[in-house]
Parts: structure tokens; sequence; C-alpha cells
């Protein structure tokens, strides 16, 4: 199968500081590929470019395809528009809309025939956010708000999903709960790239893994294969001693 | 001078002071941006209004078409010179480059139209009738009423339907806002363009009541500074309020007190306000 989102010689650089240098990451439809790493490791660098997005200003390189289309050259708003999606790290809602407003300002483009949820779907996904529709954002807790910025990706439709750290400052059970969501929206079909701090909880929801450090893929594989590769218990200690 | 001759004075200065400094209102309010050539295209608009009538010969409304247009595409070649400072919202450098695009029409301005001042007469400021035992041109009905639709207009847009709900994206988080699909460029490009639009209007409806000069502008930003701070930035009721309040402080001032310190008086409330409420004095939230 061809893959949804691919990117080639994909390298970052804030101010000649190489942060990334990926030769071949591939995203198949369907897939849910987690990626994990230390601190500093890139993971956010990495998803960010894939969207051609940064708060910073990094310069990126390579190519990214999307359903076999070159996209490296669009904005974000464009690729956006194309069916790739990203939640960015901090679950980012605008906090001055109201929950409804931050839904209703994520649509699919018209006429495009990907998938998006529709309301229904997204509060029977997330209840919380209905008993919450006209409170202003910033007045969520952050786990909400985490559920608010996922539910705003999926109004938009998208081929592929980038989700950056979605279960961070979330409860244990909430954890879970967010990644068998992320899990279940797989299984509906939708690919989804994964950033993920905790390896334990990533693993046991994910199709692949993904290890990186210091800007470079050091170990990939079906999770099955990567849980006791040694790397990834190194990866996994870290976590645990930091 | 009577107290209710220069109440009416006051609500038509009021009301010119709101409509010069919307753009400006919008401008701070959705882009965080500023733009210091705004009397400039006051300026610059005032005179193609009356170049458009005096010399082309098009009717009165006609040539505010033209104006608007003309601050609409002011507006953009400002924006598209900019673009990289809006992005990194360089607002130092923004000031700069704006106050130089301002000396650059000044410039412009005196070659095409020379050093002359410049009257434009309108049919509206022909026609006068008495409200309340004092007189108003219909030059200045036509201020308030047009202010009032316009006011109006805006704060229907930008409280309702998605164009306000884009714009309050773009005023929290221009970067999320990409993520949720705004093409921000596109919004910065409109915000100028109405910036333009709406002082040239200003200067189209309001510009008849005093001579044009090349020089003139400098008044007009001041009061736009004033009007935006005090009725709290990116407010549009606020924007409305504070002009209408600053149009009569200055009509009761001028007329009670001394023409001559009306401005000096305008900042010394400014600076009061600052000093007591740092938000300005309205309750709404920014974009609003
Ligand atoms: N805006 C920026 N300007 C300069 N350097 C940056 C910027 N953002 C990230 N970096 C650098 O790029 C490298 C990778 O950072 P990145 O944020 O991608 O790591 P991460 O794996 O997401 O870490 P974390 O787990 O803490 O979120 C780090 O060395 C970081 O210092
Ligand atoms: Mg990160």
């Amino acid at each position: 199968m061809s893959p949804v989102l691919e990117a080639r010689n994909l390298r970052v650089a804030y101010g000649g500081n190489l942060a990334l240098d990926i030769p071949h990451l591939a995203l198949k439809p369907g897939e849910l590929v987690g990626v994990v790493g230390a601190n500093g490791a890139g993971k956010s660098t990495l998803v960010n470019a894939l969207l051609g997005w940064s708060r910073g200003t990094p310069s990126v390189s390579g190519s990214i395809r999307l359903d076999g289309e070159e996209i490296g050259h669009l904005p974000p708003h464009a690729r956006v528009a194309r069916g790739l999606t990203l939640v960015p790290e901090g679950g980012a809602v605008f906090m001055r809309l109201t929950v409804e407003d931050n839904l209703a300002a994520a649509q699919a483009p018209r006429g495009s025939n990907r998938r998006a949820h529709d309301e229904a779907e997204i509060y029977a996904l997330f209840p919380r956010l209905k008993e919450r529709l006209h409170h202003h954002a910033s007045m969520l807790s952050g786990g909400e708000r985490q559920m608010l910025a996922i539910a705003r990706a999926l109004r938009l439709g998208p081929r592929a999903l980038l989700l950056d750290e979605p279960s961070i400052g979330l409860a244990p059970r909430l954890v879970a709960d967010v990644l068998r969501t992320v899990r279940d929206l797989v299984d509906e079909k939708l690919s989804v790239l994964l950033v993920e701090q905790n390896v334990r909880a990533a693993i046991e929801v994910v199709d692949r893994l993904v290890l990186l450090e210091r800007g470079r893929i050091l170990a990939s594989g079906p999770a099955a294969a990567m849980r006791d590769d040694p790397r990834i218990l190194a990866a996994y200690l870290g976590e645990a001693a930091a | 001078m009577n107290l209710v001759q220069q109440l009416i004075n006051g609500i038509v200065l009021g009301h010119a002071y709101a409509l010069i400094a919307i753009g400006w209102t919008v401008l701070l309010g959705v882009a965080r941006l500023v733009n210091f050539g705004h009397g400039q295209i006051y300026m610059l608009a005032a005179f193609v209004t009356w170049w458009s009538v005096a010399a082309l010969g098009l009717p009165y409304p006609v040539a505010i078409g033209v104006a608007v247009a003309a601050g609409v595409v002011i507006g953009l070649i400002m924006q598209a010179a900019m673009l990289r400072l809006t992005f990194a919202q360089d607002l130092v450098s923004i000031m700069i480059v704006t106050l130089g695009f301002g000396h650059m029409m000044r410039g412009v301005a005196g070659l095409v139209f020379g050093g002359n001042p410049q009257v434009l007469e309108t049919p509206l400021s022909w026609v006068e009738f008495e409200v309340a035992g004092s007189w108003v041109t219909a030059q200045d009905l036509a201020i308030v009423v047009v202010a009032i639709l316009f006011f109006l207009l805006l704060y229907l847009v930008l409280e309702r339907g998605s164009l306000g709900r884009t714009a309050r994206m773009v005023a929290e988080d221009p970067k999320l806002a990409q993520l949720a699909g705004i093409d921000v460029r596109r919004v910065y490009f409109a915000v100028f363009a109405f910036e333009g639009a709406a002082v040239a209007l200003a200067a189209a409806l309001v510009a008849p009541r005093t001579p044009i000069l090349t020089n003139i502008g400098f008044e007009e930003v001041i009061i736009t500074f004033v009007v935006v701070v005090l009725g709290g930035i990116g407010s549009v009721a606020g924007s409305y309020l504070a002009g209408l309040g600053l149009g009569i402080f200055t009509a009761l001032f001028g007329g009670f007190v001394s023409p001559a310190y009306a401005t000096t008086a305008a900042f010394l409330v400014l600076i009061v306000v600052l000093v007591l409420r740092p938000s300005g004095l309205a309750m709404g939230r920014a974009s609003r």
C-alpha cells in the first residue's frame, strides 16, 4: 500500500544547528506510528516540520508527500486544507473562544470527500465537551483542552493526523483513555503519527514505534518487536530516571 | 456660543473622530499592528477626493469611491512591504516603516497635488438645516449617519458570523489559526486594506470641513491614537464611545475654555485615564 504521508531527506535546522535529519519516514493508511525519544530528541520538530509549521523560525528542507502529492513547498494552511492536521504540543486551543466556536472554526473544505467528524460524533467521543459547549476554552481543565484540540483536528477531516503528546498533563487513567480513543480512530482508517513521552502506554496502542535521538532515527519497527529492544528499554529507563 | 450648539458640534466632531480611528482599531485588534502612516493616508485620500471632484468632475459619491479604492491600494502596498515584519510581530520596525511610508506619501502628494491649500466643496456643504436652534450642514449629518452605519455593520460582522471568529482567532494566536486552516497572510492583507479604506472614507467625508494641505494628517493620527487607547485597544464599541466622548470634550473645551489647548487637554485626559485604568475605558475584549 502506498503511504498516506511520506517524508524524504527531511532536515530541520534552527539557526545553523541541525535539529532533525530523517532520511525516510512513512505513514501507511490506517496505521498508528508512535514517535518516542528523550526531551529535545526532535519529536516536536519532526511533526511540526511535516506541517511546515513552527513557533520559531527553523529552516526546513526535504520532500513531504501527502497521498503522493508533494506538499513540502506549501504553507501550513494549505497543507491543512489537503488533509494533514496537527495538534501541537500543549493542546493549543483558542482561549478567548467558546468550546462551540473552537469547534465551529474548524471545518473540512467543502467538496472534499474526506471523512470529517460531525458534531454528534465529536460529542459521543468527548461527552465532556458537550457539557462545556458555551464555556470559554480558558475555563477548561488541561485535559478538557486536550480533548478540544483533538476534537478540532478531527473536525478538519484529516487524512493524516499528527498528535504531539496529546496525553501530556493528564491523569494516568485519562492517558489510557486518550490513547484508546486515538487507537479507535485509527481502526476507523485514520492514519496517525503520535508523539508520546510515555513509552509504556504508547507501545500498547501503536502499530510501529520510531525512536528518535538527537534528531535521528535510532530504531524503528513493529511495536511487538520494539517492546524488548534494549534501546527502547534504555529510553524507557531514561524516561523513568528523568 | 451656547451649550447646545457646542454639544451638536461635539457630536459631529465625535463621529468624525470615531470614523477616522476605526481602521487603526481593527488593525490593532485583529492583527496587532500599528500604522503611523495613518494620517498621511487620510491626507492623500482627501486630495484624491478633491481631485476627483475638481479635476475629473466626478460626482461626490463617486469621488468617495475613488478615495476608498486608493486607500485600499495604499493599504495593500504597505502590507506587502511589511509582510515579513508582520509575521515576526516586529512592532518597532513596523512603526518605523509606516512612518517612512507616511513621509513618502506626503512627498508624493506634494509632487502630484502641489503645495496650495485646496477646498473640497461638496453638494452637501451647501445644504443647512436647523437642529435645536443651531445650524448643521448636510455634510455634518452625512458624517454622523455614515459613521453610525459603518460602526453598526462592523460590529455585526465582528460579533457574529465566521468572519468575526476568524478575526478573533488571528488576533489571539495567528500561528494556531494556521493550524485551523486559516490563511493568515490573507487576513493581514484584508485588515490593512480595511485600514486604508476606512481612513480614506473618513477623509472623503471629514476633509470638506477644513482646507486640504499636504501637511494635514498629524492631528488625525494623534486623535486616532487617543481614541484607540481610550476605547480599549481593538474594541469597536469602545472606539465609537471614545471618539464621541473626545469630540464632545474637544468642542466643549474649545468653546468654553480655549480652542488652542483642546488637543493638549485631550492628551491630559488620555494620560489621566491610562494612569487610573491602564486598559482603557472599554470593558470589551480585544477585537470586539
Ligand atoms: N524554536 C526553537 N529555536 C531553537 N531551537 C529549538 C527550537 N525548538 C526546538 N529547538 C531545539 O531542537 C531540538 C529538538 O527540540 P524538540 O522540541 O523537537 O524536542 P522534543 O523531542 O519535542 O522534546 P520534548 O520531549 O521536550 O517535547 C532541541 O535541541 C531544541 O533545543
Ligand atoms: Mg516536544
